[in-house]
């Protein structure tokens, strides 16, 4: 280490280099006059030569040219005849081509072992990098939740991710080596055999396996395995994603489960429902039959015997007539409401106007001999369903009539405004007998009256209808009012 | 009347005895009583038409109008209606359905049968008869049945 360290020194700085170079230089001539000095000769071809291969060695090519230049010449004034003096003679030349022999030969040492030092040192550092690389991404495989693993082609698992240990519980150096479908106790869907073929054949296979956790627990996971090729595309790992959609799986089932009953329900809602219509089917043939036969005997009776029956059972006669013609109302209002809750609406677009119309001829009858002054405001089109929406006009209108009766001059508005979003306010106002806004809950619950039968007749369904009617094409019904000072019927309708 | 002559022969399919008592009692006031042939039921009905069983000895021609009940035992009326209206020799004969039913269903399954007229029953009397009448007038009296139609 510290070797390796001056050597890096010296070889950075060229003072260092020459210094060197003039060390071991003086340092040999030093020695070798003091050997002279003590009568051992000879010695001082080696020690110059040692001193030039040093420098060739550590210092490079400029140092080791001076060390050579300067042993050569000091060589030749010290140790060749005549001594001290620069001259050269032909005895000389060997001593030269040795001492540039042995330079050249060292520095070529040098070059080589230098390009083979700067070979391994670049090998390291490829070397380094590439393990530091394949740390970062195996460290990356372990950051992803997803189970990652590799098996060879033979099933032996050869590496396991965090991911893998977090979701099956094993660690790496439990899993790794071990068979992954005898490990993981695999449930495949398809033949292993068939599995491996598929694999073999496109590179890879995607599908839902049931595995066992370390700890017991079971768990389906959805599974990607993809294939790796070697050299000549031979197949050499299989790679192995796979996440744990236990959970979805679970959730899956119970939205099927709960789908299969639902469908159970609405069959058994739609078997109600036929049998409801065939109920209504009958009410509405059988219950009005004998109704009518009651009627018609009644009257016949009446006929025969009117003159000779006193005022009071000419007036139970007309009592019997009048509940019989009152309970064909109720039949066929119920049936009404009952159609509406049952029957598909076919929505279009409707206007407004034109029903108000024709609902509006439909009470004329009631409306006939009274001071009814009609006051209708402009009313856009909706998108309703047409017969359905006529019912509610004839109800809320046919109420206007009915509850204005007592008035001597009756007031009908009906208008509209804007509503939410794309809604509109259709509005039914009239300035009869109102209601008490304590019982305005009460107004369109079902049999719901707030007015005795002989004041103001009726079966109570008329605005059970209307809210049904209402609801039915997503809007809202409500009512304002007080007594003896008129009514104010409104509901939402969509806008066509 | 003058009209007598005139007066085509009704066929009243109607299984209720006393719907048959009511209509019939509000048919007398205008003497069309006696026009009225009463079969109870849809097989009777269409033994009638095609003379057959109980009618095979009946005056041959159709009957100028056909009241026609819907609910009815054995045949309905609909089956009924749907043989008439698919025989050539029998859809002439104008088909009022005169039912207790005012189930949008039935009206129009009758018409898309071809029925010529659809009249509830109504529970009113004064109106029942009134409907009954304003029916037998129309269709045995005003009305011209089509040739081969059964008179008086």
């Amino acid at each position: 280490m510290k070797q390796a360290d001056l050597q890096l020194r010296i070889s950075r700085s060229a003072m260092l280099r020459y210094v060197l170079a003039l060390t071991s230089f003086g340092a040999a001539l030093g020695l070798a006059l003091l050997m002279q000095r003590f009568n051992f000769h000879t010695v001082e071809l080696p020690l110059l030569l040692f001193a030039v291969a040093i420098t060739a060695w550590y210092a490079g090519p400029g140092p080791t040219v001076v060390t050579l230049v300067l042993s050569i010449a000091f060589f030749d004034f010290f140790f060749t005849e005549p001594r001290y003096t620069f001259e050269v003679n032909s005895s000389d030349v060997p001593y030269f081509v040795v001492f540039v022999g042995f330079t050249l030969l060292t520095a070529w040492f040098s070059a080589v072992r230098r390009r083979v030092e700067e070979d391994l040192r670049r090998t390291r550092d490829h070397l380094q990098s590439e393990v530091v690389q394949r740390t970062e991404q195996a460290s990356l495989l372990d950051l992803t939740h997803d189970s990652i693993f590799v098996r060879d082609m033979d099933f032996h698992i050869t590496y396991w991710n965090q991911g893998a240990q977090e979701l099956y519980g094993w660690k790496a150096e439990d899993a790794v080596g071990k068979l992954s479908h005898q490990l993981l106790q695999t449930v495949f869907p398809v033949p292993l055999d068939d599995l491996r073929s598929e694999l073999l054949r496109s590179g890879r296979w995607e599908g839902e396996l049931r595995r066992t956790k370390a700890d017991g627990t079971q768990l389906v996971v959805a599974s990607r395995w993809s294939v790796r090729r070697g050299e000549h595309g031979r197949p050499v790992a299989i790679l192995e994603t796979s996440n744990d959609i236990t959970y979805r799986k679970r959730r899956e089932e119970e939205v099927q489960s709960l789908n299969q009953q639902l469908a159970k329900r609405s069959a058994d809602l739609e078997a109600i429902n036929k049998e409801l219509e065939a109920f209504a089917y009958s009410v509405s043939h059988d219950l009005r039959a004998p109704l009518r036969h009651m009627a018609g005997y009644t009257e016949l009776l009446q006929k025969r015997i009117t003159t000779a029956l006193d005022e009071k059972s000419r007036r139970y006669v007309a009592m019997m007539l009048d509940s019989a013609k009152r309970m064909g109302t109720l039949i066929d209002d119920l049936l009404t409401f009952s159609r509406i809750g049952r029957a598909e609406t076919q929505k279009t677009a409707v206007s407004l106007g034109q029903l108000v119309k024709e609902a509006l001829s439909e009470v004329r009858q009631e409306a006939e001999g009274r001071d009814i002054a009609w006051k209708i405001g402009p009313l856009p089109d909706c998108y309703a369903d047409r017969s359905m929406l006529r019912v509610a006009f004839v109800n809320l209108l046919s109420n206007a009539v009915k509850f204005t009766r007592t008035r001597p001059h009756a007031e009908i508005e009906i208008g509209s405004a804007d509503g939410k979003r794309s809604d509109v306010v259709v509005f039914v106002r009239d300035n009869g007998v109102g209601f008490d806004m304590k019982y305005v809950n009460k107004l369109f619950g079902v049999f719901q009256r707030l007015h005795q039968s002989d004041t103001f007749e009726g079966t109570g369904i008329g605005l059970a209808t209307v809210q049904r009617i209402i609801h039915r094409h997503g809007g809202e019904v409500w009512a304002e009012g007080s007594v003896d000072k008129g009514a104010t019927f409104y509901f939402t309708a969509p806008r066509a | 009347m003058e009209t007598t002559d005139k007066l085509g022969r009704i066929l009243m399919v109607e299984d209720d005895a006393k719907d048959v008592e009511l209509t019939l009692t509000a048919l007398e006031e205008y003497n069309l009583a006696n026009e009225v042939v009463v079969v109870r039921d849809g097989e009777e009905a269409l033994d009638y038409l095609y003379s057959r069983g109980d009618f095979k000895m009946r005056a041959e021609g159709n009957p100028a109008v056909m009241l026609l009940d819907l609910k009815l035992p054995k045949v309905n009326g609909l089956e009924v209606l749907k043989q008439i209206k698919s025989d050539d020799k029998l859809k002439v004969i104008p088909v009022v359905v005169l039912t207790s039913s005012k189930e949008e269903k039935d009206m129009v399954a009758s018409y898309k049968l071809g029925v010529n007229a659809y009249v509830v029953k109504p529970v009113d009397f004064h109106e029942f008869v009134n409907a009954i009448k304003e029916l037998g007038v129309f269709w045995a009296v005003i009305n011209e049945p089509p040739p081969g139609s059964l008179k008086k």
